[in-house]
């Protein structure tokens, strides 16, 4: 039964996706070409998703209205190409702005689990980092990382909205450094805080 | 996102609402528990936070009942930088209120303009309190620092430039059908049910009943400024609909302006004299601890409607932290009541009577 | 010039209604007060001291007969230490507002010095002391001040004060699948590092780890 299993595994598309990696992958480890392409994916492929970093249209809490007002003609986020869509499945970055409750926490990790590669998560906010002024609330996680990898820390109670424009952009050189990554790899990375120099 | 984290989960038939049920909790922080291990001028920062939106006025409402409880007079000074303070974050909380309904209703440029507005607000309560939008400004016995040299002079004219601004706002949202489509007709809510119900504020006062708590539980200097609560008349037997609301809030803005013009001219001490802080004119001397057995409560017309602090004194390090502290939001007992307001009206109508109710999540969910 | 009420007319409405409270229920022990603010304008309101059985009876009298129509504030409290009279204590905040129903196109001016009666805004404070129990219980008022409703709901959930004939009690701010009994409020939860001298000895917090880590609740 095995051996039939293996003579089908070509017809079956996921299997067959795999295989042809595997067999791609040794190849190009074996010309170094993949070194080379992972330089380019990570400077010039990403190009048009770190210009344009969709983000969720979430608000838990107070940094929300500044995520607001740094969308408005004082700060506008637009012209850095932040704009906020309605769908998770539609966006790339989660901005968690807020302290995550345990009533909301499955909530925020479904949201997350929707969102398709490659995404990255924000964490806005001293309730969102470590559960800011209620970390010893009987109901507030300790910090979002508890519960999704975070890639960008914007400390502040609430940070001004030049700060999470500068999270933006701090954002943004973190996908040319780590290119095509896939989120749940990320975890042991030195966290990137807005405003440490 | 701009009204807050909540649910509400709507039975229809079609496209007509059968029945509703709110649920809240998402960002329910415990603050009251929270409260029990801090000091008293501890709490002010987590009562800034409280409705997020309104800051100033909910610390505001915290530092009555820490002075009920405490036993401590405000110096007149004090009370009206208060005023002023209170009354700017009235219009900025007014205007996020605007900026956020027109975007529900279908109009994106009020968005624009209304938080382009709220900015030279913010500006001014950042030069009070140091921040844009949590200012841990008043203190038990009066207010952390005096108002800056020339913050008079940038008040007056920002407020001038703002009572033009709102004629602009009006000639816009008038003028456009489907703004009034949207809002005419919609929501029906009678002045009786919304008192029983517990619900208060600008709301009730859309039902053509004047009722301000700014004037029958009088708290600070409002009976000398130059003001009159802004009501509207119901257009119909059902009651106030959302052009109601929505007119109402305007008329709000507009007298919140005339009331900062005027108490900015009558401050005793000088609108450009500057004290230090500690100073007796902003500052009175403050026990700051509560015997057991003591108890206070305000009584303040927030934003949204009518909020209240109970704090009964004894918690502890002696008498230092609250044994309990209690707080009443408007809009935890007023976002049940519209959910059943909006039983019978199609699901389009949904995001119309829920926004100009003006809900804040920050505040409901404690 | 903005108007206000002023302290003569809140203290005759204060009296007035403390009168009218003792000479009903002065035989059941229900002891009404006129206190006043120690802040701002030194208003007076009504402070009433209600054993829990007769609460109801009080209850409808306020609204029918002394035109208190809003339930603003519900708060429990719980005394583990109070003695065995004053275990828990329920604390409702009720006002008078002259609010009717208006005609279309009309509007009401109150003057307010001018208003008289039960037209003029009070406060009301009332206490009900329960003594030490596992299980206290007060009458519910949903039925007589529909704004008691969802505060009531808010009593249970925190501090976990049954309302009795209260219909459809639900936990409304903690989780819907919190365990049976936990009520955050009572003084036998601490909060998180309750202890702060944790804190002092390692106040930027390296070396704690969060209590939640990994884990989606």
């Amino acid at each position: 039964m095995a051996g039939q299993q293996e003579n089908y595994a070509a017809f079956n598309s996921r299997a067959l996706v795999e295989m042809v990696g595997d067999v791609t992958d040794e190849a190009l480890k074996a010309t170094k070409i993949k070194q080379f392409l992972s330089v380019l994916a990570g400077r010039y492929f990403n190009w048009a998703g770190r210009k344009s970093l969709f983000t969720l249209h979430l608000g838990i809490k107070c940094c929300a209205i500044e995520m607001a007002a740094a969308a408005t003609p004082r700060f506008d986020g637009d012209r850095f190409g932040v704009l906020f869509r309605s769908s998770p499945r539609q966006s790339d970055v989660l901005l968690v702005n807020g302290p995550i409750t345990k009533k909301f926490a499955d909530k925020v990790v479904r949201l997350w689990e929707q969102m398709p590669e490659p995404k990255y998560c924000i964490a806005m906010g001293e309730c969102a980092i470590s559960g800011g002024p209620y970390f010893q609330s009987y109901n507030i996680l300790e910090g979002v990382d508890t519960v999704i990898p975070v890639d960008v820390y914007i400390p502040g109670c609430p940070p001004r909205p030049e700060a999470l424009i500068d999270g933006f952009g701090l954002l943004r050189e973190k996908i040319i450094r780590i290119g095509a990554a896939p989120s749940s790899g990320r975890k042991g990375d030195k966290p990137v805080i807005v405003g440490e120099d | 996102m701009t009204h807050g984290l909540w649910t509400l989960r709507v039975k229809v038939d079609g496209e007509t609402v059968v029945d509703t049920e709110a649920e809240l909790g998402y960002i329910h922080r415990g603050v009251e528990k929270i409260a029990e291990s801090r000091d008293f001028t501890q709490i002010t920062p987590y009562c800034d936070r409280l409705c997020y939106v309104s800051a100033m006025t909910w610390a505001n409402s915290y530092i009555y009942a820490a002075e009920d409880l405490l036993e401590v007079e405000v110096p007149e000074r004090a009370e009206y930088i208060r005023l002023i303070a209170a009354e700017c974050q009235r219009l900025a909380s007014h205007l996020m209120w605007l900026g956020a309904y027109g975007p529900d209703i279908g109009s994106l440029t009020l968005m624009t303009w209304c938080m382009r507005d709220r900015e030279m607000f913010l500006d001014l309560l950042q030069e009070l309190g140091g921040s844009r939008m949590h200012y841990n400004y008043p203190r038990v016995g009066g207010v952390k620092r005096d108002i800056p040299v020339g913050f008079a002079d940038r008040l007056v004219a920002k407020v001038k430039l703002f009572e033009h601004r709102i004629d602009e706002y009006e000639m816009l949202l008038d003028e456009s059908t489907i703004w009034l489509v949207r809002l005419q007709g919609v929501g029906y809510a009678k002045a009786e049910d919304m008192v029983n119900a517990g619900v208060s504020g600008p709301n009730i006062r859309a039902a053509g009943v004047n009722y301000d708590v700014r004037w029958a539980h009088p708290y600070s200097v409002y009976d000398q400024v130059d003001w009159e609560p802004a009501v509207e008349k119901p257009t119909s037997v059902k009651g106030a609909d959302c052009y109601d609301r929505y007119r109402v809030r305007m008329e709000e803005m507009r007298q919140s302006c005339r009331m900062i013009l005027d108490a900015i001219e009558k401050i005793p001490g000088g609108k450009n004299t500057n004290y230090a802080n500690g100073d007796e004119m902003i500052l009175a001397k403050a026990p700051t601890r509560a015997p057991e057995g003591a108890t206070g409560f305000s009584h303040y017309e927030c934003t949204r409607g009518a909020s209240q602090f109970y704090i009964q004194g004894g918690g502890d390090g002696r008498g230092k932290n609250p044994y309990r502290l209690s707080i009443r939001s408007p809009m935890f007992i007023t976002i049940p009541y519209v959910a059943k307001t909006m039983i019978g009206y199609k699901v389009a109508d949904i995001p119309a009577i829920m926004g100009s109710f003006d809900p804040c999540i920050g505040e409901t969910d404690r | 010039m903005g108007m206000r009420v002023t302290n003569e007319q809140a203290d005759m409405a204060a009296e007035d209604a403390v009168k009218k409270l003792s000479d009903r229920f002065g035989s059941a022990d229900v002891k009404a007060t006129v206190e006043h603010h120690a802040n701002a304008h030194k208003m007076a309101f009504v402070r009433a001291h209600v054993p829990a059985q007769h609460w109801t009876a009080v209850a409808k009298f306020l609204r029918f007969d002394a035109a208190v129509n809003y339930c603003s504030m519900v708060t429990g409290t719980h005394f583990p230490e109070g003695g065995a009279d004053r275990g828990w204590e329920v604390v409702y905040h009720l006002m008078r507002q002259p609010v009717t129903d208006q005609a279309p196109n009309t509007n009401t001016v109150h003057v307010a010095e001018s208003l008289r009666g039960d037209d003029i805004p009070l406060e009301f404070e009332v206490i009900l002391t329960l003594p030490q129990t596992e299980t206290p219980t007060v009458p519910s008022v949903q039925g007589i001040w529909v704004g008691a409703d969802w505060n009531e709901k808010e009593t249970w959930d925190l501090v976990g004060i049954r309302f009795e004939g209260h219909e459809n009690m639900h936990r409304v701010l903690n989780p819907h699948d919190s365990p049976e009994g936990f009520h955050p409020l009572q003084k036998q939860h601490k909060i998180r590092y309750h202890d702060f001298n944790e804190m002092y000895d390692d106040a930027q917090g390296f070396g704690r780890k969060p209590t939640d880590e990994g884990r989606v609740k």
